[in-house]
């Protein structure tokens, strides 16, 4: 008898339990999602991209956000078009990471893909991007080096990677451009990757380099490098002495931003739901220590706002690549 | 710098914790198994067992990491030895003579020769990374576009010239790698070249899927041709342990490109096929028997092993100290420490001694375990080769497609495999040399990019050529392993003529 | 003749390469050329190196060319030819079917093409195996997602 009395009382609990962790998770009393989830990353395994994806399912699983279960799938190639290309043809139990390149691919024309075609679910994190100089350069500030471009283009190699189009690249054309350089003319020496740039600034075989503050702040502590700007909108707690292009006289603030992309199509009930769990998301201290160990920011926006953001940041990419040169 | 003896015997100490030796066993087995698959190298087998590494302590980490890294390694050059077909770039040379010795029936000692060379070659580089790292690290940093061009120009020419008086192959099967090597996005400019309208290979071919397709496709194409000829007597699988006269032959070999893997992992971006493929022309230079070689000479599979393992090695020197990811496999490894909350950088050293030293430790052990657990390993693996031929070919060909969809999950890439399936099969029954080809897709890209670079930074030719005193010397060398063939067959001539006339 | 197809092949190859080198579209960034120097480099170097090469098979003339020979012996070709179409048809079903399925498919045609009608039983057990056993270490030990 105790032991039927034990059971029964075992499998109410579980059974309260499972009711208690379900409403937990849908507070709209919606039944979505419905199925086992899957997180695109449109990248290789060990990437940035791919470890977002799988931090992030780590999180909503742990934190008990996400109730059902979710499995990162990896879909890399053309700067995230496949992972894209796939996420378009599936349902609203799917998403993927973005992040700029999804409105520049678009721009440089190596996509037909647009992102008024998906559900923009969420802007999650930014890295602010820092230019620097080798140590001994003539070139004490950003504005000195700016003098000097305005002056002659080509006469600083500036290093970059991996591609032209991307957000290192088109911040310093951004920065320049706002200054007033001519820079179709800039001489950009493209590295295979972040690495690579960094091992040339430090060898001093180029002049300027501009690369993601996660990537050089260590050396510019180190004093190995200086970061003469940031594109932040204030100056970081951990770069004190470094400026802003703003105080630098340029009025540009540029994000390095990632976000989270659901397919067309998808109900209010749907976009709701993930509006309420990465808001809770972004509040969990395993989230917060994952922004300091990568060196991100909190960036969040909801899907709303996530909507209005990239139409800002498409009008931007737009005039940008117009002016910068590259080809379409 | 001096060397800190007490924080070099604190980190011992740590290493030897049962739970960190636990970890590196378990990342040398694994590794070791994920390394054997066709086209899972070390960075691939790194990136899948990365969520392994989640919650777990940083220095076990890292020591995890590091010995599945090694454990790639030594997988890689098992299936090269025994099937043929490497696991990656850094494993490629291990096939010359690797695979010949394997097939006269020395497969046993060819694997623990192997593993002997690996662990020497590691150990040599273990205490370079101790007494050198700083010096060398800034050392690595005067290597800018000129002088990375030049490496590269001197390394396919060292492999073009082992095809001795076959070099105008050698020269072709280069050009169609580099060839390879040209279609996608131009970094430099953005152009996109030779795509043919395929967003797939907008980002070029991958060299992997290359490598796969013309080892293992191509060589299961190749057996196909003579699959139905009596098989003779039994392969035997030979002794397992080598003979005294094969240790004297490969001894010096060892010894000579332990440093030389070395110093050229230390260079970011070199790495293990570099290495290993510059030690195997060196060898084949300066030995006595030069025609054994990619018949199975001992001393040709000895150097490679020891170089790319001391090249490993060297590749952390640039991470560790600088906080440069100077591969693609310590790229993979620096993404998961700073998910773990390390910074690495010039300041790791000093922030984090205790964890550096930890890590530098648990290379030693690394290294001598996965050298037991290979030798160990090696009557297990050497069934490989008694499973018929009709069995295992199609189970190879199967790994090799797999592999394939794991690098870019996407069909495309099993076209490109099957066309290079066919090519390896027609080089090698028409007698082309294929590594100048491997190493050409493996180095193309980047070569190109640092030739456009350095023509941005130089105003001509001439002043690449003569930009440091670094790019004079790779000039020199490139003249002379692209000379010296022709010289001493001149040579050998004159002597015969000599010979003859006397004889008269 | 048998012996002239490489060197002429390496030869039309390269001047292909050259042609659509120069051909390639001009950089609006830097200098317009930039993208064909490289191509053109290893273009020269290939019709240099084909041109090279049919004069040594033409020297070579008088002795025996045996490298294609394998192709006519016994059935080779069938094995070539049927293990292409084999490949061609794993690599439209792969994603279609999904891994598994089109994996045993692929492992077990090729078993039979070489190990004959005869153990069917053994070719059937080891695709079927194998398969599953890739899929296993592949799809959930290695994480990797397969179709």
């Amino acid at each position: 008898m105790k032991k039927i009395v034990g059971v029964a009382a075992l499998s109410f609990a579980l059974i309260l339990g499972a009711c208690s962790s379900d409403n937990a998770g849908e507070k709209d009393d919606s039944d979505f999602p419905k199925k086992n989830l899957e997180f695109i990353a449109p990248a290789t395994p060990g990437g940035g991209w791919d470890a977002t994806a799988r931090a992030i399912q780590k999180i909503l699983k742990e934190e008990d956000i996400v109730d059902q279960s979710m499995t990162v799938i990896n879909k890399p190639g053309g700067n995230g078009e496949v992972g894209w290309q796939y996420l378009s043809k599936k349902d609203a139990h799917t998403m993927a990471i973005d992040s700029s390149l999804l409105i520049t691919n678009n721009l440089l024309g190596q996509s037909d893909l647009t992102y008024e075609e998906f559900t923009p679910l969420a802007t999650l994190t930014t890295e602010w991007i820092s230019v620097a100089v080798k140590n001994g350069s003539p070139y004490e500030t950003a504005t000195d080096l700016m003098e000097q471009l305005k002056k002659d283009p080509a006469s600083i190699k500036i290093g970059i990677a991996p591609g032209l189009g991307n957000n290192d690249h088109l911040s310093f054309v951004k920065a320049a451009k706002t200054f007033g350089v001519d820079v179709t003319k800039l001489n950009f020496l493209v590295y295979e990757s972040g690495g690579d740039v960094m091992t040339s600034l430090l060898g001093g075989h180029v002049d300027v380099a501009t690369m993601a503050v996660s990537e050089s702040s260590e050396q510019h502590l180190a004093g190995k490098f200086k970061i003469v700007a940031i594109s932040a909108d204030e100056r970081l707690e951990e770069l004190p002495d470094v400026p802003t292009w703003k105080e630098e006289g340029v009025d540009m603030v540029f994000p390095h931003w990632r976000g989270i992309l659901g397919p067309p199509d998808m109900t209010e009930d749907e976009i709701a739901y993930w509006n309420e769990a990465f808001g809770e998301m972004v509040e969990t201290d395993s989230w917060k220590e994952l922004l300091e160990n990568n060196g991100w920011e909190d960036f969040y926006q909801d899907s709303t706002e996530t909507t209005e953001f990239l139409k800002e940041q498409k009008e931007m990419y737009t005039e940008l690549i117009d002016e910068s040169g590259l080809q379409k | 710098m001096g060397i800190d003896v007490q924080a070099i015997l604190d980190g011992f100490l740590t290493t030897i914790q049962p739970m960190n030796l636990f970890w590196i066993a378990l990342g040398g087995f694994l590794g070791t198994v994920v390394g054997m698959l066709p086209g899972l190298g070390p960075a691939t087998a790194i990136a899948l067992l990365i969520p392994i590494t989640f919650g777990m302590e940083p220095t076990s980490a890292l020591i995890l990491m590091a010995a599945i890294y090694y454990g790639a390694m030594y997988g890689g050059s098992r299936s090269s030895i025994l099937l043929n077909t490497p696991g990656d770039g850094s494993a490629i040379a291990a096939t010359f003579d690797g695979y010949p010795m394997a097939q006269k029936g020395q497969a046993g000692q060819a694997l623990a020769i192997s593993a002997i060379a690996s662990l020497i070659g590691g150990l040599i580089a273990v205490v370079g990374f101790i007494v050198l790292a700083k010096p060398l690290a800034s050392f690595a940093l005067r290597f800018g576009p000129a002088e990375y061009f030049l490496l590269m120009v001197f390394t396919l020419s060292a492999i073009v010239a082992l095809a001795k008086g076959q070099m105008v192959k050698g020269f072709i099967s280069m050009c169609i790698g580099l060839m390879i090597s040209t279609v996608g996005i131009d970094l430099q400019t953005g152009v996109y070249r030779f795509t043919m309208g395929n967003v797939h290979l907008s980002e070029g071919i991958d060299f992997l899927v290359v490598i796969i397709g013309i080892y293992a496709v191509g060589e299961v194409l190749y057996n196909f041709l003579s699959i139905n000829k009596p098989v003779g007597e039994k392969k035997s699988v030979g002794k397992i342990w080598i003979t005294k006269e094969q240790w004297k032959r490969s001894k010096w070999p060892i010894i000579r490109n332990g440093p030389i893997g070395f110093l050229i992992g230390v260079l970011p971006g070199a790495g293990g096929a570099i290495a290993s493929m510059l030690s195997y022309s060196l060898e084949k230079q300066v030995s006595k028997h030069p025609e054994e070689f990619g018949e199975g000479a001992i001393e040709g599979l000895a150097a490679p092993e020891s170089s790319n393992n001391a090249a490993a090695v060297g590749a952390f020197i640039p991470m560790l100290a600088m906080g440069i990811p100077g591969s693609g496999t310590t790229a993979v490894i620096l993404g998961a420490i700073v998910m773990l909350g390390l910074k690495p950088g010039p300041l790791l050293f000093e922030n984090n001694p205790d964890m550096v030293w930890t890590f530098i430790n648990s290379m030693f052990i690394g290294n001598l375990f996965l050298v037991i657990l290979n030798i160990a390993l090696v009557g297990i693996l050497v069934k490989i080769l008694d499973t018929p031929p009709r069995v295992l070919y199609p189970v190879i060909m199967m790994l090799a497609f797999i592999g394939t969809y794991t690098l870019g999950y996407s069909t495309v890439d099993f076209l490109i495999l099957i066309i290079f399936g066919f090519v390896g099969l027609f080089m090698k029954m028409l007698n082309f040399p294929v590594a100048p080809l491997i190493l050409a897709v493996i180095v193309g890209s980047d070569m190109e990019q640092n030739f456009r670079m350095s023509l941005i930074s130089y105003p001509n030719a001439i002043g690449i050529l003569t930009a440091s005193p670094i790019t004079i010397a790779l000039v020199i060398m490139t003249i002379v392993s692209l000379g010296l063939p022709f010289l001493s067959s001149w040579l050998k001539k004159r002597k015969a003529q000599k010979n003859n006339s006397e004889a008269m | 003749m048998v012996r002239y197809i490489t060197p002429i092949l390496a030869t039309v190859v390269g001047i292909i390469m050259l042609i659509s080198a120069i051909n390639l579209p001009k950089s609006n960034l830097g200098n317009p050329n930039g993208p064909m120097y490289f191509p053109l480099l290893i273009a020269s170097i290939l019709i240099i190196s084909g041109i090279v090469y049919f004069y040594q098979e033409f020297k070579a003339r008088g002795n025996d060319f045996a490298d294609f020979r394998a192709l006519r012996i016994g059935k080779s070709p069938l094995y070539l030819l049927v293990s292409l179409i084999l490949m061609l048809i794993y690599t439209v079903l792969f994603e279609r079917i999904g891994f598994l399925y089109s994996t045993i498919l692929f492992l077990a045609g090729l078993l039979f093409l070489l190990n004959g009608r005869k153990k069917w039983m053994s070719n059937i057990i080891i695709a079927v195996v194998f398969s599953f056993v890739t899929w296993y270490a592949f799809g959930t030990l290695l994480q990797v997602s397969l179709p």
